[in-house]
């Protein structure tokens, strides 16, 4: 029982933070589905029904696995549910007893706004009933998904994941599907979500496709674990051949199909994909932990701005920097990427004594030093200080340019593509599965004969080319830099883009760039909340999935031998709270 | 020629960088003494202004880094958002502060509502740092090193911006009382009254939280949970609970110090505890991080270098506003402590285990 109220309180807690930090209440009108089904309301469902969910879960009790029955899992989610929205409830009612605009003083989101959603319009205890009759149903719908086998609950959740996105995503899918001229109108309100017709095509859609990918599942499964490893297979056949033509096709088309708004955001998310890619080497494959990943970011947006003729803002009208060059980009890049890579071998060497924690405040103070340098009065004369710089080449080739953003969009494709090759390439090769060998046992692989020194050396080399050509084509982008650009946070950015993508995995790490850069961009109320969603986003997958949304094939068989042997040793000691439902399972 | 052969040359490297810096020091301070005052010099009074301020600086880092070092002494991992457990003490006395100084309560019993105030930065702080061990940390307790840290940078963020979204993103001023405007004249010299405040707090703190770790029986557990946690929990020590008063501990100190520093500088924002917490971070490290004594030192001598050095050493060469650069000072400190003595200043050099 008491298991039941905490999960409840932390519910409500949950649900009350929401509230407060104001995220509630800026999505009232983001609707999903129909009118009725807003971001709002998710919010306010969502932590009940998780808490619901994790008290109906399989127990280990006295070393025995239990798994709940029909009713106690209903009402158990229930419960805690209710629980959950009775915290809120009672919150919201004493908000208004109150005063909300006293507690406004403090908390600047707290208006009559919010509590006219918490209360659903109603008097606050009717609507506080509500909200504990909604909680206890989304906690008991919670705990009944454990009841439904695999077979049902994974097209059941595949359905609301599929609705759910293509709600979210209301501002790209209406605009391409106006570019093919098809009607969208079934499916999605004038700027609103899908409608309910559209919702139950896409959901039976998703079932469908569910079922089937059930069905060949264990064909596909076999095949991905024979080639995933990424080594050695020189042939293709056919029907992966067919099916990259297909992602081609598609990758070119997109800025046509979604105009100039989606490939701006998009072009944003390709220069974080590269810094991504970059960083993924560094700490995914190599294993060295770098926070000052912005220099290169820096480095390379700057050392662009030079050699193609940028000029400074300064008091004096427009100055050429005092060093200077008009070169062609095209030639400029390899340039850049040589420097960076010297750029990498230098702040690499002084530091590669240093393991783990340590290593990772080093590049922290590098990388902010970096951004302190840039802004400084002292380097002002070459990159321009607090002002920045200007007239940054725009890669033009003939009179193309490519500073519109659909222009753009094929140029940071074509980077992206070549930087994710060359990852993919150096993972598989005699280097990848050195950087692989050291991160998992350095004393080992040295002994195995393996040079960790020039190795680690290479990777912060590699490492920081790539993330230069994120900088360069930032630069292509804006065409102005200033220090704001370069605030250590970016370093921060970039890591959990890699982490919750999953290190060391690539497809991850575009997943990654396209959740935590496109979705802000095309959500623009959520860019307020953008960095309180990397905070969370580090810690929870840190906490509950640490390897990553879309893991490394051989990382993640890696961790998973890491907890077997975990779980073998939580199991004797007694002061740990051992993970019981994975234990039980093996 | 073969003796250098045999040197690495990563050795080679770091002497010649060492070298090298030893030079430009040397260099940039002779140059800085030679100049008469008024003409990129300093007088003999403005050097002694900039030791007070770091002494009075460095009491405030020292303090912060108390927080780091109990928690790396214990579980071997930097607890990163220690910065923002400060911001968050800080913070939630500021709304208690503004509201006394708005009644007049503040200037008519100053030292009852520092207290107060006080109590409930430490509250918050407290529970702040509490909760962050609970969720955030020890789900990860066995995992490898460097995952409690990225949940660690991950938690920072996140409570940041929470406060962000809380509060706004504005900076609020931090009311003084007016006992603590105005300065001390000690020995002709003009000491601000906060400045002397913070010393005697965190020197107060310092050595309570000394006595404490080395007379208490909880303080003997935590020696003993820090020494090797799996013998301590077979002698009977409740290894969870020790870890929580630690942090406890921590958050503590951070509340004080966060009301000290908002103190000092006279405002709140959600991003104040950012550069600090890497600042104490640093001090630590200097003075060789997990021990108590090493925290204080570093965190003297960290305010010192900012205060001293960027004038010292920069202004020699010419550089224009030399404390433009008093960030960069610190992180180039921390580079160079790790690179060329990862044990800091009373360490031995922590070698890592097999």
């Amino acid at each position: 029982m008491g298991r039941l109220v905490r999960a409840g309180l932390a519910a409500g807690a949950v649900t009350i933070f929401l509230a407060l930090v104001g995220l509630i209440e800026r999505f009232k009108d983001l609707e999903l589905v129909g009118s009725q089904i807003t971001l709002s309301l998710l919010f306010l469902v969502l932590p009940p029904f998780v808490a619901g969910y994790v008290v109906g879960r399989p127990r280990v009790e006295r070393g025995e696995r239990r798994e709940v029955t029909r009713n106690e899992a209903l009402t158990w989610g229930a419960i805690a549910g209710a629980v959950s929205g009775a915290l809120v409830g009672a919150a919201t009612v004493f908000a208004d007893a109150f005063g909300i605009d006293r507690i406004r003083a403090v908390f600047i989101q707290a208006t009559s706004g919010l509590i006219e959603i918490l209360t659903f319009g109603l008097t606050p205890v009717v609507g506080a009933l509500v909200l504990v009759a909604l909680s206890a149903v989304a906690g008991a719908l919670g705990g009944g998904l454990h009841l439904l086998p695999a077979r049902i609950r994974r097209p059941v959740v595949s359905a609301v994941t599929a609705v759910l996105l293509l709600g979210f995503l209301q501002r790209i899918v209406p605009v391409a599907l106006a570019e093919l001229n098809l009607a969208d109108e079934w499916l999605y309100f004038h700027a609103g979500g899908l409608t309910w017709f559209g919702a139950a095509v896409v959901a039976a859609a998703a079932v469908g496709i569910s079922i089937l990918r059930d069905r060949q599942g264990s064909q596909i499964r076999a095949r991905l674990s024979f080639g995933g490893n990424g080594s050695g297979r020189e042939g293709m056949d056919l029907g992966r051949l067919i099916a990259l033509a297909v992602i081609v096709a598609l990758l070119l088309a997109i800025p046509q199909l979604l105009g100039t708004v989606i490939s701006d955001v998009l072009g944003s998310v390709m220069v974080f994909i590269l810094l991504g890619l970059g960083l993924n080497i560094v700490v995914g494959y190599a294993g060295l932990l770098d926070l000052g990943y912005v220099a290169f970011f820096a480095f390379g947006a700057y050392t662009t701005g030079i050699l193609t003729g940028g000029n400074l803002n300064s008091f004096q009208g427009i100055t050429k920097p005092v060093v200077s060059a008009d070169l062609n980009f095209y030639l400029a890049i390899p340039v850049v990427v040589v420097l960076a890579a010297l750029v990498g071998v230098l702040i690499g060497a002084p530091v590669l004594r240093l393991r783990g924690d340590y290593l990772a405040l080093v590049t922290l103070g590098l990388g902010e030093m970096v951004t302190v340098l840039v802004a400084s009065p002292w380097l002002t004369p070459l990159v321009g200080g607090p002002s920045g710089m200007r007239d940054v080449s725009d890669a033009a080739i003939g009179n193309i340019s490519f500073r519109d953003p659909k222009s753009f969009y094929y140029l940071a494709l074509a980077f992206v593509l070549l930087a994710l090759f060359v990852s993919r390439r150096l993972y598989g090769s005699r280097i990848g599965r050195a950087w692989t060998a050291m991160r998992e046992d350095e004393q080992t692989a040295d002994a195995m004969g393996i040079s960790t020194t020039s190795y680690k050396l290479l990777a912060f080399a590699m490492g920081g080319a790539i993330g230069s050509l994120g900088g360069a084509l930032f630069a292509v982008k804006i065409g102005s830099l200033t220090p704001a650009s370069f605030e250590v946070l970016v370093s921060i950015q970039v890591l959990g883009i890699v982490i919750l993508g999953g290190l060391g995995s690539l497809p991850g790490v575009v997943v990654g760039a396209l959740v935590l850069v496109g979705l802000p961009g095309v959500l623009r109320e959520f860019e307020e909340y953008r960095l309180l969603a990397y905070g969370a986003a580090l810690v929870a997958v840190m906490v509950l999935r640490p390897q990553g949304l879309v893991p490394n094939v051989r990382r993640s068989r890696e961790l998973q031998e890491e907890e077997v042997a975990q779980d073998a040793w939580a199991a004797g000691s007694p002061d740990e709270e051992a993970p019981a439902v994975e234990t039980a399972a093996t | 020629m073969s003796r250098l052969e045999r040197l690495p040359w990563r050795r080679i490297i770091l002497i010649v960088l060492s070298l090298a810096l030893l030079t430009l020091v040397i260099v940039g301070s002779v140059a800085t003494l030679s100049k008469p005052a008024g003409q990129g010099g300093y007088s003999g009074k403005t050097w002694v202004g900039f030791i007070v301020d770091g002494i009075a600086q460095g009491a405030i880092i020292a303090l912060i880094a108390l927080g780091y070092t109990l928690v790396y002494g214990i579980l071997r991992m930097i607890n990163f958002a220690h910065g923002e457990v400060m911001m968050a003490g800080a913070f939630a006395s500021f709304f208690f502060l503004d509201a006394y100084a708005a009644s007049g309560f503040l200037n008519r019993h100053p030292i009852t509502v520092l207290l107060i105030v006080t109590f409930v930065a430490v509250i918050v702080s407290m529970s702040v740092a509490v909760l962050l061990e609970r969720i955030a940390y020890r789900p990860l307790r066995n995992a490898p090193r460097l995952v409690p840290l990225i949940t660690a940078i991950g938690a920072s963020l996140f409570l940041s911006n929470a406060f962000r979204g809380f509060f706004g993103p504005q900076a609020r001023g931090y009311p003084k009382p007016d006992v603590l405007t105005g300065s001390f004249d000690i020995g002709g010299l003009d000491i601000p009254k906060v400045r002397v405040l913070v010393f005697v707090v965190a020197i107060v703190c310092m050595l309570s939280l000394q006595l404490f770790v080395a007379r208490t029986k909880t303080g003997r557990s935590m020696r003993a949970v820090a020494q090797d946690r799996e013998i301590a929990s077979l002698m009977g020590i409740d290894v969870n609970r020790v870890i929580m008063i630690t942090f406890a501990i921590g958050g503590l100190l951070a509340g004080v110090a966060g009301v000290l520093f908002a103190e000092t500088f006279e405002q709140v924002r959600f991003d104040m505890g950012f550069r600090p917490g890497i600042a104490a971070f640093t001090a630590a490290v200097l003075g060789g991080i997990g021990s108590i004594g090493g925290a204080a030192l570093g965190g003297f001598a960290l305010g010192l270098l900012q205060s001293i050095g960027p004038a010292l050493l920069l202004s020699g060469f010419g550089i224009p506003s030399p404390f433009s650069l008093k960030d960069a000072f610190t992180f180039l400190v921390l580079v160079l402590v790790l690179v060329f003595r990862p044990g800091g200043l009373l360490g031995t050099g922590e070698q890592e285990k097999v």
